[in-house]
């Protein structure tokens, strides 16, 4: 091959994949991340705890509806980066509205718009009602939006809808009477045809003008001094026609609107307000003495100074935070809550190691180390406590009694990450 | 072609043959403008209209009204002036917010609908194209364009409320959801979930004025033109300033660094190919 024919095939190679970069750009190609890791750990572990988070099916078709509920609570230590939730809105993340929103609830009251006032300290509990509409599998959480913090993410399961997308409507009956048959295509034709028509004339508009000599032609004409030969008296009857049209048009189609449509309202835009979950009085407190992040270990180490204030004996059975559940395996009630549904993802199999599982007395005060170590910390992006400017972690404790009755308590403080195994030893 | 077309030829000066390229160039200038003055105002809007006529459910009474005639009209203003000084073209306007509504249309489909699967219900846009056809409309008539940012940009900004709500009255009836009264554009907004943009975020009808009609439609609408006049003329005004380009000589240092030859002309007279009327 000769070096010319080289060149030649080379250079249609490039070509050829530049259009087929090109045309590759034009497909559409959804995303399947939503970025729930992409939250500063210090949002995710401080914020909003999700809890007794269930999914009632993960496997359905379309049409068919999913419902997530559970409890968050609202975290006392809550990072000063981030704006208190005086104003939130309750939704779901998913990869674009591949599910429809049915219905949603906060403290069973709807939850259609946003939510203010809600109490740091205090818990909330949550329902989401979801539609498959798009086949595939998609990853659906709950989100709390909380307006000057963003969106936190709580815990997400994928959810398998099976079936064809042409199968799924959303009927509605307006309150005057009028039925929609679908509302993914409400208006739209309406929409599209009007604008047609006024393409249409701005088309007419246009190649009223550009059909003559255009651009060298009346530039010169400019430059002599012509430009009564540029705009005609038959130019200007035709703009006189054109404003007539327009205004007619405008006026009497606006006319017939108002009163096709005699009952219109606005959007609606308020908010609305609910009183936090009773509050059970504190049955044990937790201090936080230390906090460590091994970093070549991936272990998160936690000493806390416990007191039982409660009349029967204590322990320690789960540790949460930023969605993952660190659960005490040797707790069989603690395991037993863990819903099956949960996702096993955010249950780190090593669990919670406790340096001392004993039951803690009634009034006792113990030290007690916590260990939750777990490759976990790195895959869900929540050790860049090296980078933030808050480094302080927080979690919830849940302990249980003799009886399985379940109490919960924050625990949070500095966290100090340590980058070898000589200063791990010196701690330790 | 008619006598009118024969006379600008023959006072243009060219010859047969170059009569015959310039057609060529014609053409070939007309489609790379029209992807120039799409790209500039397609951007333009999405920097300064935003969300405002993204979504259904943000097309409230107030801020929609009065947002999007006065971002829309800066390119068409700027694009009018521009056609208008140099070649006596009314078409700036119209050719703006025709090309808008196209990139628009296909970005609904590709985008929103392709990549986010909202339905095109949530996501169909207004225009501000009947204004456009007004505002070239009155240029052509009065030749002026202080007349037209007084009259033309008041219908512009009048005309944008009327001429869609033509379309999108339907969006604003009454429907029931949850026990709640709201309107069917609420309740899409609702049913298709937009995970990165909560309900709180949108700005609804802040203030309390209104008209006797219980409405700040017209209040809005009338803002509107108001504040369309005077963003008219500034936006003329930097349309007659870009058909002012000039090209001014660079000396022979500046020429080296760049691998031109050095010792060229560099005291040559700016160049002046435009005028302004």
């Amino acid at each position: 091959m000769s070096l010319r024919n080289r060149w030649g095939l080379r250079a249609g190679l490039v070509q050829l994949s530049v259009l087929l970069t090109l045309l590759g750009s034009l497909l559409p190609t959804p995303a399947a991340a939503h970025g729930e890791r992409a939250t500063e750990p210090y949002i995710r572990t401080r914020t909003v705890h999700w809890y007794d988070v269930t999914w009632s099916s993960q496997k359905i078709n379309v049409s068919d509806t999913v419902t997530v509920e559970g409890k968050f609570h609202l975290f006392t230590d809550w990072p000063d980066a981030a704006t208190k939730p005086e104003l939130a809105f309750l939704s779901n993340a998913s990869p674009g509205a591949v599910m429809t929103r049915v219905e949603s609830y906060i403290n069973g009251m709807p939850a259609q718009q946003s939510v203010r006032q809600l109490e740091i300290g205090r818990d909330y509990s949550f329902k989401l009602v979801m539609r498959g509409r798009i086949p595939g599998r998609w990853h659906l959480h709950p989100v709390l939006n909380v307006h000057g913090a963003g969106p936190i993410v709580g815990p997400g399961h994928w959810v398998d809808v099976a079936g064809s997308a042409a199968d799924f409507k959303v009927p509605v009956t307006t309150m005057t009477g009028e039925v929609i048959d679908d509302l993914q295509h409400y208006g739209v034709a309406r929409v599209q045809w009007w604008q047609a028509g006024y393409a249409l004339l701005a088309i007419a508009w246009i190649v009223w003008w550009i059909r003559r000599p255009l651009i060298v032609p009346r530039w010169n004409a400019i430059k002599k001094g012509r430009e009564d030969l540029l705009v005609t008296r038959t130019d200007d009857r035709v703009a006189a026609g054109l404003l007539v049209v327009v205004l007619v048009v405008v006026i009497a189609g606006y006319r017939y609107t108002t009163q096709k449509y005699e009952y219109v309202v606005p959007l609606q835009a308020g908010s609305f307000k609910t009183k936090p979950l009773p509050q059970e009085s504190p049955v044990v407190t937790v201090e936080l003495k230390d906090a460590t992040y091994d970093v070549p270990g991936r272990s998160l180490r936690l000493d806390v100074e416990i007191t039982n204030q409660s009349g029967s004996p204590l322990r320690v059975g789960e540790f949460s935070t930023a969605n993952l559940r660190f659960i005490n395996q040797s707790l069989d009630v603690a395991l037993a809550g863990v819903d099956p549904s949960f996702p096993k993802d955010l249950v780190p199999g090593s669990g919670l190691r406790i340096s001392d599982d004993s039951p803690v007395a009634p009034g006792e005060t113990r030290k007690l180390r916590l260990e939750a170590t777990d490759a976990a910390w790195e895959t869900e992006r929540l050790v860049s406590f090296l980078t933030n400017v808050d480094s302080r972690v927080g979690g919830m404790l849940f302990f249980f009694d003799g009886g399985g009755q379940r109490h919960m308590a924050e625990v949070s403080g500095p966290i100090v990450p340590v980058f070898t195994q000589l200063r791990l030893a010196e701690k330790s | 072609m008619n006598l009118n077309d024969l006379a600008i030829l023959k006072v243009s000066g060219l010859s047969p043959q170059a009569i015959k390229w310039s057609r060529t160039l014609d053409v070939l200038i007309v489609i790379v403008a029209a992807f120039l003055i799409w790209a500039v105002s397609h951007i333009s809007f999405l920097l300064l209209g935003g969300d405002w006529d993204f979504f259904i459910d943000w097309k409230d009474r107030q801020y929609w009204i009065l947002i999007i005639p006065i971002t829309t009209i800066t390119m068409a203003a700027a694009f009018q002036a521009i056609f208008w000084n140099l070649f006596r073209l009314p078409v700036g306007a119209t050719a703006s917010l025709l090309l808008l509504l196209v990139g628009t249309w296909i970005v609904r489909y590709h985008s929103w609908q392709g990549l986010a699967f909202f339905p095109i219900s949530l996501v169909v846009p207004g225009t501000c194209l009947m204004g456009a056809l007004v505002l070239d409309a009155v240029l052509v008539l009065s030749r002026s364009w202080l007349v037209t940012g007084a009259f033309g940009a008041v219908l512009y900004g009048l005309l944008f409320y009327p001429s869609n709500w033509i379309y999108m009255a339907g969006y604003f009836q009454p429907v029931q959801n949850m026990g709640d009264m709201t309107s069917v554009a609420d309740l899409i907004g609702y049913t298709f979930p937009r995970a990165g943009t909560p309900e709180y975020i949108r700005i609804i009808e802040r203030g309390t004025l209104r008209t006797f009609g219980d409405t700040p439609t017209w209040v809005s609408a009338f803002f509107s033109a108001f504040a369309c006049i005077f963003l008219y003329y500034l936006f003329w005004g930097l349309g007659v300033l870009a058909c002012n380009s000039r090209f001014f000589p660079v000396g022979d240092r500046f020429k080296s660094i760049y691998g031109g030859k050095s010792g060229a002309a560099d005291s040559e007279p700016a160049l002046k190919p435009g005028v302004p009327s």
